[in-house]
């Protein structure tokens, strides 16, 4: 092993000194939502009597000590300041962070690992907000968001068309030549087969993206690479060997992010409602949409319980608007199930 | 040249050859190719592409993978070269030539690179040959130093045989007993090559005579010669290029050739090189 090896190794676990320090300040902002102080002098007279217990032989207490000074006051500060809270589903380096942080740079990202977590922080008021997929050009509607949003009293605040742009990483210094597995979300793959077929690439599925990203990071793999977003390689320090991989040029997801408080206005509405399982009825609401010239965006139905459908009816036009205004109280009068689930903006993200 | 199944020009194959790259047609317009003779770093890279573009060259070159006469010599950027290509193709719309070495890198060249350049030391390196040969990418196939007509085009004919029907030729030059310049310029290979194949050539006055001062005639008599384009080194400190410093033409220089080059060709005006037979 040379001196450049050694030097290799220290550069990723200082990468997984970063990173850990992260994941504690997420759970940091998220333990203030269950205090009312910041200040609690017995939770860290707690932390220090660990530290003390647990330093190694390179790590002596006074050391140790001094380190967990520094973190707690930054702790202490970050609670002070009341991050906002935007939940994604996913590891760091998802294409929902990437959403996430375009739509408010502001905001903290914090990772979960279920759609229904998302859901979930946010109604409980653990996270502000949330952002989640609900369809993608090729790879079609998202069913369990979806499903999460036929029941959900979640309000509907924003959308975010992101520009899925998928790029091959690898670890530093690994010879393109070399590769021959390629980790990411079966979806991924699949966007990006000729790419793969082009370069004699064996596709191997992975749960998601950014996960392979942080697995070749930690596990090292030898002729591996990974197909993730460009958010990713900066999260894990991997090699951007070609951007853009994807086989279609246009790949873009559609977000939806999600609060408990409706936005203060908009020019797009998104509605979900179920029909009497008779002739014409989903025919008449439609027709109720094109009687007032009201664009649709987005028409998608859901099996909810046996036989019975939940509609999603997005539409250009503001909530304020007088047609729609009047659009939407005769198709709740035709529904057996209808919320408007909000008005809000949308944004592509280029 | 018996061999010569598709290289070569008979009643089977009359039609000329015409390689398509974007908007660019080696075959039927006149495609200057300029740029540095290796990709050195993005700074350097798209100041002379914006240059050689606004003097209005067609297409970019650029070396990344680069074969040297000794392994001490820069070896190219390999493939964060590739990535400065392409993003100098992006920033002036000019499709990028540059050169492939390694069989294994052929796909990896073919995501960045408009055209494969083979260079006049693998010409017959037949393992790359037949690699290139599968790609979806024109190929520019540069004259061995040492080939005759019939072995650069068998070389041609490997290509074209593996399924790839998109070669472009390029004289480059090849060893004499002179030394005065770095090579022998062989203009005659031009009429040449069009008596015997329906492949586009070009000609590489920039390599074909090593000297600066000779680029400019040697470029003019390739097209009154009936070549189909030219590919001249240009870099924009000539003085600070890491390899062939001597025949680095600066920008400037560069555009005067093309406003001779433009001067010719309209005088050339409906000129046809077709040969009588």
């Amino acid at each position: 092993m040379t001196l450049k090896d050694i030097r290799k190794r220290i550069d990723a676990i200082d990468d997984r000194i970063l990173q850990l320090l992260q994941a504690r300040m997420e759970q940091v902002l998220m333990a203030s939502r269950h205090k009312k102080e910041v200040e609690d002098a017995q939770r860290e007279q707690e932390i220090f009597d660990r530290i003390r217990a647990g330093v190694t032989s390179l790590v002596e207490a006074e050391f140790g000590e001094k380190i967990f000074e520094l973190i707690i006051g930054e702790s202490k500060r970050l609670q002070n300041e009341g991050r906002r809270l935007m939940a994604f589903q996913g590891e760091h380096g998802a294409y929902g962070e990437e959403a996430s942080r375009a739509w408010d740079s502001e905001m903290v990202p914090f990772p979960c690992a279920t759609f229904e977590e998302v859901f979930e922080r946010v109604q409980a008021g653990l996270c502000d907000m949330g952002i989640v997929p609900v369809e993608n050009t090729w790879g079609g509607s998202v069913d369990r968001v979806n499903r999460l949003l036929i029941h959900t009293d979640l309000c509907v605040a924003g959308a975010a068309a992101l520009c899925i742009r998928h790029c091959l990483l690898a670890l530093p210094d690994t010879d393109h030549r070399e590769i021959r597995s390629v980790y990411s979300h079966p979806q991924a793959l699949s966007q990006c087969r000729r790419f793969l077929a082009r370069n004699h690439l064996d596709p191997v599925a992975y749960p998601d993206t950014a996960g392979a990203g942080r697995m070749l990071s930690e596990t090292r793999p030898k002729r591996s690479a990974v197909i993730a977003s460009r958010l990713c390689a900066d999260i894990y320090g991997l090699e951007i060997i070609k951007e853009n991989i994807q086989d279609m040029e246009k790949n873009i997801t559609r977000f939806l992010v999600l609060s408990r408080k409706p936005a203060q206005e908009g020019d797009k509405c998104s509605i979900v409602f179920a029909t009497e399982h008779k002739a014409g009825t989903l025919f008449n609401v439609l027709q109720v949409f094109a009687g007032k010239a009201i664009n649709l965006t987005r028409i998608e139905s859901i099996p909810n319980e046996p036989g019975d459908y939940a509609f999603f009816l997005d539409f250009e036009g503001s909530d304020r608007d007088p047609s729609v205004e009047k659009a939407l109280a005769q198709v709740q009068k035709m529904t057996t199930r209808f919320r408007l689930m909000g008005c809000y903006t949308e944004r592509r993200i280029p | 040249m018996n061999a010569l199944r598709l290289a070569s020009l008979n009643e089977n194959h009359l039609a000329r050859t015409i390689v398509s790259v974007g908007d660019v047609r080696f075959g039927q317009d006149f495609v200057v190719i300029a740029g540095p003779c290796s990709v050195e770093s993005e700074e350097q890279t798209l100041k002379t592409a914006r240059e050689v573009k606004a003097a209005g060259a067609h297409m970019l070159r650029g070396g990344a993978f680069k074969p040297r006469t000794s392994p001490y010599d820069f070896q190219g950027l390999g493939l964060q070269g590739l990535k400065i290509l392409e993003k100098a193709r992006q920033a002036t719309g000019l499709p990028i030539v540059t050169e492939v070495t390694d069989p294994r890198d052929v796909s990896w060249v073919s995501e960045y690179a408009d055209v494969l350049q083979i260079g006049t030391r693998n010409m017959q390196n037949f393992s790359l040959l037949k690699e290139v040969g599968k790609a979806d990418r024109p190929v520019l196939l540069k004259r061995g130093m040492y080939s005759t007509l019939n072995e650069w085009l068998n070389c041609a004919e490997y290509i074209l045989a593996a399924g790839n029907p998109d070669v472009i030729l390029c004289e480059r030059g090849i060893r004499t007993f002179e030394t005065y310049t770095r090579n022998t310029l062989d203009l005659s290979i031009v009429p040449c090559v069009k008596e015997t194949s329906h492949l586009p050539v070009i000609v590489d006055p920039s390599h074909g005579t090593g000297r600066l001062s000779i680029i400019e005639p040697m470029s003019l008599a390739a097209m009154a010669a009936g070549a189909d384009g030219i590919m001249v080194e240009v870099h924009c400190r000539p003085a600070e290029a890491v390899c062939d410093r001597d025949q680095a033409m600066p920008p400037k220089m560069f555009g005067g050739l093309m406003k001779k080059l433009n001067l010719l060709r309209s005088s050339m005006g409906g000129f046809n090189h077709e040969f009588m037979h």
